[in-house]
């Protein structure tokens, strides 16, 4: 019987960490963000105008994202970036702008739209490169949630006092990552079912994907499971989540066996900011979705203030 | 053209061309317990779609699963559970990632690619690459004839329906069913799509005409096998019940990792093998 509350997860925390990371961004930050916003008429409605967004990132790289802002309500907007799961395609975030978000749904590189130079796929990416910290095909994905917020923080309709994260899964890792590199800036993170923590131990826990990836690696490269670890600890969730200082609102599935619940109660035990958890019994990876939308909404209605609500 | 001749030309379009399977060991995902590969199939157009096939190990034949592609670029490979159970067949129909030699999928869009005529929507060919998936599936030597099932969204209803070998039908999803009364209820994509090329200028009657021959409750009459159909909300779904030959209805509980155990039950019962909980390792 397993008990995820209770469970051992530990993750070595690399003597370099934040310079690794810090180079990272150093590296970001040597290209101008050159962010390139093109309206889309087609896709606009009577309450939302509808963005494609480019701008560039680490390495150099292109990405994309939609970028989402109310037509019917006053600037300046709180700003919210949706951070897609690890098979979505991020979706035009329109319902986010009809709450009174600056929203900006971003495609890391590798998803659609941001995939011409860098395409591990899916399945694919969780062990591109796992042998090397330097060259992992996350960093440059980590990054680009980075200079999505940057996106925002450059847009003179958003209040830069007011930007939150939001995501389901890798989004949900992924928002921990990006409130730890941005401890300034970030107000808020809503992270749901969240992926990319205890990385090694998850799969040990489950053999759905995209974890499964690391088995199948594994088995076919048992000798470098060393290297591996080294690797996924400049990943892991649970060494960004002491750096993080927003409030985070966390929402785990019971019985998730995509993320297990071990590694969620994990990494609620090592944040040290304001945080709420909810767990759902007889849930999966869809933790109490789509009831728990409502918390999530109210949550960052609370700490990025968006207005009146017209749900 | 009626419903009946629009399908029977893709049938045609279908017989006229071999599929031309190439199967390629995958050792990483081949273990005790099943052999996997990926395969590579020529549908209509021709077009080279891929799938992800994985046998059991033991002798066979072995109850079979036909996983149709969720509307999205990416599939997940078949989960081990399933692997160990079933001969299953996870297809990622033209466009999608690992499908996409030549014609790459846009999210949002696909929904709406030339549904302005019937005749070139995207969604008559990534039926065409559902109904090849079945057919290829049903000819391996490794499949047990009466015990073949095939689970996804609409997808697989009108799989179903045009191959009615299937003894079962799961229904997770519904993509097209009821799609221009409930695009009105919210911006949600991908329905959203719909509201978007409707603003573009298109005509709503000829974008619900070109729907209506994707429309499970049209397909429903033909479909043979036993079929569970998992919704939110059953009176919704009524009319499309009430037309399903052997149809039974699971509301979701929205506790998902119960109905996941409860939709895996089904089948396994249905397909003589058995229950395993995803949550469940070892």
């Amino acid at each position: 019987m397993r008990d995820p509350e209770n469970a051992t997860v530990e993750v070595e925390l690399p003597a370099d960490f934040d310079e690794f990371w810090a180079a990272g961004l150093a590296d970001c930050a040597s290209y101008p963000l050159d962010a390139v916003l093109t309206e889309m008429p087609t896709l606009s409605t009577a309450r939302v105008i509808v963005y494609d967004v480019r701008c560039t990132s680490y390495g150099g790289l292109r990405i994309a994202g939609w970028y989402a802002v109310p037509r019917d309500r006053p600037a300046p907007y709180p700003g919210l970036v949706t951070i897609p799961g690890y098979i979505s395609e991020p979706t035009i975030p329109k319902e986010w702008a009809e709450l009174g978000y600056a929203a900006l749904a971003v495609a890391p590189r590798g998803k659609l739209r941001s995939n011409d130079v860098f395409n591990p796929g899916y399945p694919g990416l969780l062990t591109h490169n796992i042998v090397d910290h330097n060259t992992y095909g996350y960093r440059g994905f980590y990054l680009d949630v980075v200079r999505a917020v940057e996106v925002l923080l450059d847009r003179p309709e958003v209040d830069e006092l007011r930007i939150g994260l939001q995501g389901s899964s890798q989004g949900g890792g992924l928002g921990i990552s990006t409130a730890a590199l941005m401890p300034d800036v970030i107000r808020c993170v809503a992270a749901g079912a969240p992926y990319l923590c205890g990385i090694m131990t998850a799969p040990t826990l489950t053999r759905s994907y995209p974890y499964e990836e690391i088995n199948e690696y594994l088995r076919m490269h048992p000798k470098d499971v060393d290297r591996v670890r080294e690797t996924v600890a400049y990943y892991d969730g649970l060494n960004f989540a002491p750096k993080v200082q927003a409030p985070t609102l966390l929402y785990l599935g019971l019985e998730d066996d995509v993320c297990p619940p071990e590694t969620g109660f994990a990494l609620h035990r090592v944040l040290r900011c304001e945080k709420r958890l909810h767990t759902y019994p007889h849930c999966a990876h869809h933790a109490g979705l789509p009831d728990v939308m409502r918390l999530v909404e109210d949550f960052l209605a609370e700490h990025l203030d968006p207005g009146t609500v017209d749900r | 053209m009626n419903f009946d001749s629009y399908w029977a030309a893709v049938d045609d379009e279908l017989a006229a061309i071999p599929g031309r399977p190439l199967l390629d060991l995958v050792p990483a995902r081949t273990t005790d317990e099943a052999t996997f590969y990926t395969v590579r199939l020529t549908s209509t157009g021709p077009y080279r779609v891929y799938g992800n096939l994985s046998i059991p190990a033991g002798d066979g034949p072995f109850p079979a699963l036909l996983l149709t592609p969720r509307y999205g670029s990416v599939n997940n490979v078949p989960h081990p559970n399933d692997r160990s159970r079933y001969v299953v067949l996870s297809l990622m129909h033209r466009g999608q990632r690992l499908a996409n030699e030549g014609f790459a999928a846009a999210y949002p869009g696909l929904l709406t690619m030339g549904i302005d005529d019937a005749l070139s929507y995207i969604y008559r060919g990534i039926a065409a690459d559902c109904l090849r998936a079945a057919e290829f599936l049903m000819g391996l030597s490794e499949v047990d004839p009466a015990r073949v099932a095939v689970s996804g969204d609409d997808l697989a209803v009108l799989t179903a329906a045009r191959r009615p070998r299937f003894s079962a039908v799961r229904v997770t999803d519904l993509l097209f069913y009821r799609a221009m009364e409930t695009r009105l209820e919210s911006s949600h994509y991908p329905l959203e799509e719909l509201n978007d090329h409707l603003r573009a200028g298109s005509s709503a009657a000829v974008v619900e005409g070109t729907l209506s021959y994707f429309d499970p409750a049209r397909h429903a009459p033909a479909v043979a096998a036993r079929t569970l159909l998992a919704v939110d909300d059953p009176d919704w779904c009524a009319s499309l019940t009430a037309v399903l030959p052997a149809a039974e209805v699971y509301k979701l509980t929205h506790l998902d990792g119960a109905d996941n155990d409860f939709l895996d039950v089904w089948l396994a019962e249905l397909s003589g093998v058995r229950p395993m909980s995803r949550f469940v390792v070892g």
